[in-house]
């Protein structure tokens, strides 16, 4: 009993005394951070949101870059997805920045208006340093007012993934994928005739919306999407908009089409399991799925209603920020470490390892990713449909705080239609709620 | 004259002591208090402080806006189905995992050899967290890969759309939260049960009572007051589900499991609408309170107390 | 005997039914993704490698460390804590006390959700990210807790008090001679359940920790499930079986206490 109580009271005086003592490190010193690596570096964190291998590959680079670094040492922090780390930094508001921050594109106008955020255009300028060799629509979706507000890392877009395979047991062209909205219909018809699986399908996910749209060239947002000024209204349910969500309504109804769900996972698994034909991804994926496939992957670009000319895709994936509020030195700091992830050799090395194209026109050729491409042909298709796209304000996606909520809005709308609402009230209905919000 | 003296006295000297008292009680409660009052009160007043203001990240208020918030949040009709979602939900978890927790502990109950085996699996769910229990039944609900639409194709059903239909989705997190919730009002429930004497039952035996008959006119009565424990937690349990959604659905397909909860956090974390979001807290703060009240007022009347 | 054998009928058909998910998540981690898309049940050979390349993509061990010191610290705090104003509640017959109680209680409806942006700026202001305290503060003041104990507390005979304030035995002396000794079920029962439930926060710890080395196991977790890319259900299947393992044996172990605490509790609810 004694020892019972002894114990009971030990433990409440450390509980109450010692613990204000042990805070292990000064979390005011994000930046800089006793590093585990060199005293003389100057240390700085950088949060990003890149798990499963694509997270492991880039803990790669920023060992690489640590390592060819006689006075920057980067700690990356993994900060769960990016909502998560977005979730964070809306919390910390100005107070615990990092020097570094990996964001997604959804939330470009959020950071460049926020006040922890010094321009990239800053370090462009003061540098005088060339950016000629960034593919310019890349640059043009994280460009605002003429401004480079943050430095895009990796880019993918939209492509259709098809199985060759399925295609050639049907009597469809495996070479020749289908372009437009019409084409996928007949040829999913077939599929579905012949073979009763499932011929087209994408996770619910706004961003597909935002490609397809952009891919007829056509505006989300009045105001060049936001980019010439603030915008008032959406545009969503113009004609572009409206074939994008016909068009589903019609393939779902007799049965080509099938909703898998709201991760991008979704589709992936009846795609690899041979009872889906055609779906689309995210570039970023196409290598894995190749590994993964029993059978041969085509890669097509997005498709577009008939009489439409295709445009292109808008760039996803993530770019970075320097914050300002820690010392020049720091931002300097986190300076030469952008410099290093746009250089064409890591850009080519990410960019084979992963999936997404680089960012740096200069990459293609670095025999790190043309031997990729030698293995993975697939990939090219990403590559290609990004260098035709113009730099647009159409093929920048919409500029808006409120980008996360558009993409539910737009997301519930389909899944409204998949489950049987009319197609042309879903698509009103979900733009008065995005003119709400612009008000 | 001496008489009230002496009262007085006796009053002061009362009085003394019971302030006194009070300083004990109060120095045994101090810490508790201190760490409720920073993570408990002070968060709860902060919150319907910002309910009236528009808020930046970091917590910085932007501009006063009165009942704005509030007045926004009754138009919505996002707001109003999801408090539709939420109650609809309450109403399938709670009952389900009550009678599925009380069914395992009756079973449970019996002197059988081997019962230590069932009663650890039975309780095992306490042991999974929302975070691992919600990703393996994600995997299972899968459309094309998920086991339950594999096991279910066997016999012929199928396949469900789990979770990509608005009329299944609410069903499936409701299974995957009985599912989680089953363990912990296993635990108390059986302990309920082991608790009443065995007398009762022997008496009952004599009068010729069947096994139903006393299992409705004994063991439930009996149990009654650790029924209405599991009542309230189950209760306040299933208005604050929130990972299991975030990590099945999303609040999705269509908002149909866009449960209050779910919703303040997608309103202040990947909207960045602090305001909004305190405003539908508060309104859930409210609306627990007030089926809280209603559950002690009304249920409370019809437990047993030995 | 006809009844026995109905009840081990249902006792089989129940656990099977209920255990039947976490059978299925060890089932898929021996997987070789080929299996897994399939959608078969069970592998078709057993395949470790799953559980290699969870070990080679985080680390684990390390995770598993702070988990278990994280829950032991808001197990402690939460024990401390509850014990000290459940005594407060029983033995001290001060005015206010009945009050105080509820408004203790109150805090139960707060969703925990809710909260989170002003604690968080709380552990901000106070400079404790990054530490085990930022971690588990919050979590020490447990109304669950205090109910558990108050319930049981006031089961404990109050002739036992009245005979000890006779000896001239002082609260505090009569708190740990008495009431915590004869409460050591339901001490045990909030210990484990005040353990578990800490172990499987979430969104708090991703939210107060910036670095690995401060990060529990189920931040490990999230980190196998890739964003845009694909999941490898057999790892991710590994790790919530490695994440499973010490929760559940440690339930396994502690169910007999639990069990006879939780019920002390609740019977005189």
């Amino acid at each position: 009993m004694k020892k019972f109580s002894f114990l009971f009271i030990a433990l409440a005086s450390i509980l109450a005394f010692t613990l204000a003592g042990c805070s292990n490190d000064n979390p005011s010193s994000v930046s800089g951070a006793k590093g585990d690596s060199g005293k003389d570096k100057t240390n700085i964190e950088l949060w990003h949101s890149l798990s499963g291998d694509n997270g492991k590959n880039f803990e790669k680079i920023v060992d690489e870059f640590n390592k060819q670094s006689d006075d920057v040492h980067v700690k990356a922090v993994y900060q769960g997805g990016y909502t998560d780390t977005i979730t964070k930094i809306r919390a910390v508001g100005d107070k615990e920045v990092p020097a570094l921050l990996q964001a997604s594109g959804t939330n470009r106008k959020y950071l460049a208006e926020s006040d922890f955020v010094k321009p990239m255009q800053d370090f462009i300028d003061d540098e005088k340093f060339d950016t000629s060799g960034i593919e310019e629509n890349v640059l043009n979706r994280y460009t605002i007012d003429d401004k480079l507000y943050s430095m895009p890392f990796s880019s993918s877009n939209a492509i259709m993934l098809y199985n060759k395979d399925m295609f050639k047991e049907v009597g469809l062209d495996p070479e020749s994928a289908p372009a437009t909205y019409e084409d996928i219909e007949v040829a999913s018809k077939k599929i579905k005739d012949k073979t009763g699986n499932v011929g087209f399908s994408f996770a619910t996910i706004g961003w597909y919306f935002e490609e397809l749209l952009a891919n007829q060239g056509e505006l989300y947002l009045d105001q060049d999407n936001g980019f010439s000024g603030k915008p008032t209204k959406t545009l969503v349910n113009e004609e572009g908009g409206q074939k994008i969500f016909k068009w589903l309504d019609k393939m779902n109804k007799v049965g080509t089409f099938k909703n898998y769900g709201s991760n991008y996972e979704d589709p992936r698994a009846p795609f690899l399991a041979g009872q889906l034909a055609m779906y689309l991804d995210s570039s970023a994926n196409v290598r894995t799925m190749v590994d993964q496939a029993p059978f041969e992957v085509g890669t097509a670009p997005l498709p577009v209603p008939k009489g439409v000319e295709p445009n292109g895709a808008t760039v996803g994936g993530n770019s970075m920020y320097i914050t300002n509020k820690l010392s020049d030195e720091e931002q300097q700091a986190a300076w030469e470490f952008i410099k290093y992830t746009v250089s064409p050799k890591v850009q080519a090395e990410w960019a084979a390892a992963t999936g997404y194209f680089p960012v740096t026109k200069d990459a293609n050729g670095e025999s790190a990713l043309t031997e990729a491409y030698d293995k993975y042909p697939q990939m090219k298709t990403a590559v290609e449909v990004n260098s035709n796209t113009p730099a647009t304000p159409e093929m920048s996606g919409p500029l808006s705080d409120e980008g996360e909520q558009f993409r539910t809005i737009i997301e519930a709308a389909q899944e409204q239609v998949y489950e049987g609402t009319d197609p042309k009230k879903a698509l009103d209905d979900a733009a008065k709620k995005i003119d709400e919000l612009l008000e | 004259m001496e008489i009230t003296n002496s009262n007085e006295a006796a009053a002061k000297r009362l009085r003394k002591k019971e302030w006194k008292l009070f300083g004990t009680g109060m120095l045994y409660l101090l810490p508790a208090i201190v760490f409720m009052a920073v993570f408990l009160f002070y968060p709860i007043v902060k919150t319907l402080y910002f309910s009236f203001f528009d808020v930046t990240g970091g917590g910085v208020t932007e501009r006063f806006v009165g009942l704005k918030n509030y007045a926004k949040l009754l138009s919505s009709q996002e707001f109003l189905q999801s408090m539709k979602a939420t109650f609809l939900f309450v109403l399938y978890v709670v009952p389900g995992e009550i009678i599925i927790s009380l069914f395992l502990a009756v079973i449970a109950s019996e002197k059988l050899k081997g019962m230590g085996f069932f009663r650890t699996i039975f309780s095992s769910t306490l042991g999974v967290s929302v975070a691992a229990g919600a990703t393996v039944f994600l995997f299972m609900f899968h459309p094309s890969l998920g086991a339950i639409n594999n096991v279910l194709g066997m016999v012929g059903i199928g396949p469900i759309e789990w979770l990509t239909s608005s009329n299944a989705a609410l069903i499936s997190i409701a299974i995957t939260t009985i599912w989680m919730h089953i363990g912990i009002n296993f635990i108390i429930l059986l302990g309920g049960l082991q608790n009443i004497p065995e007398e009762m039952y022997e008496s009952a035996k004599i009068d010729g009572a069947g096994y139903y008959s006393r299992l409705f006119k004994i063991t439930i009565p009996l149990l009654s007051p650790v029924l209405f424990f599991v009542l309230i937690i189950a209760v306040i349990g299933s208005f604050q589900t929130f990972g299991q959604i975030d990590l099945l659905t999303g609040g999705g397909p269509n908002n149909s499991t866009n449960l209050i909860v779910y919703s303040i956090y997608q309103q202040a974390f990947s909207f960045g609408h602090f305001g909004f979001a305190s405003a539908q807290a508060i309104v859930l703060f409210v609306i627990i309170l007030i089926v809280t009240i209603l559950q002690f007022r009304y249920g409370e009347r019809k437990v047993h107390y030995q | 005997m006809k009844k026995k054998i109905i009840i081990y009928i249902l006792l089989i058909v129940s656990a099977f039914l209920l255990f039947a998910p976490i059978l299925y998540a060890i089932s898929a981690s021996f997987m070789s993704p080929k299996d897994i898309y399939a959608g078969k049940l069970f592998p078709s050979e057993f395949n470790f490698d799953a559980y290699r390349e969870v070990m080679d993509s985080i680390p684990l061990l390390h995770f598993l460390w702070v988990s278990f010191v994280m829950s032991f610290m808001a197990m402690v705090g939460q024990l401390v804590l509850s014990s000290l104003s459940a005594y407060a509640f029983v033995f001290i017959p001060f005015k206010g006390r009945n009050l105080i109680f509820f408004l203790f209680l109150s805090t139960m409806l707060i969703p925990w959700e809710a909260t989170i942006i002003p604690n968080f700026l709380t552990i901000l202001h106070l400079n404790w990210l990054n530490t085990y305290q930022g971690l588990t503060f919050p979590f020490f003041a447990l109304p669950f807790g205090i109910f558990l104990l108050r319930q049981h507390f006031m089961t404990l005979p109050k002739e036992l008090w009245e005979s000890a304030q006779v000896d001239g035995c002082s609260r505090l002396r009569f708190f740990f001679k008495f009431a915590l000794p004869l409460s050591k079920s339901s001490l045990s029962a909030l210990a484990v359940y005040g353990f578990l439930t800490t172990w499987n926060k979430y969104l708090w710890p991703l939210l107060v920790t910036n670095d690995d080395s401060v990060r529990p196991v189920q931040i490990g977790l999230k980190m196998l499930i890739a964003q845009e890319g694909s999941s490898q259900w057999n790892m991710v299947m590994a790790a919530v079986v490695m994440i499973l393992l010490p929760t559940l044996l440690l339930l396994f172990i502690g169910i007999k206490y639990i069990r006879e605490g939780l019920t002390a509790g609740a019977v005189k609810g």
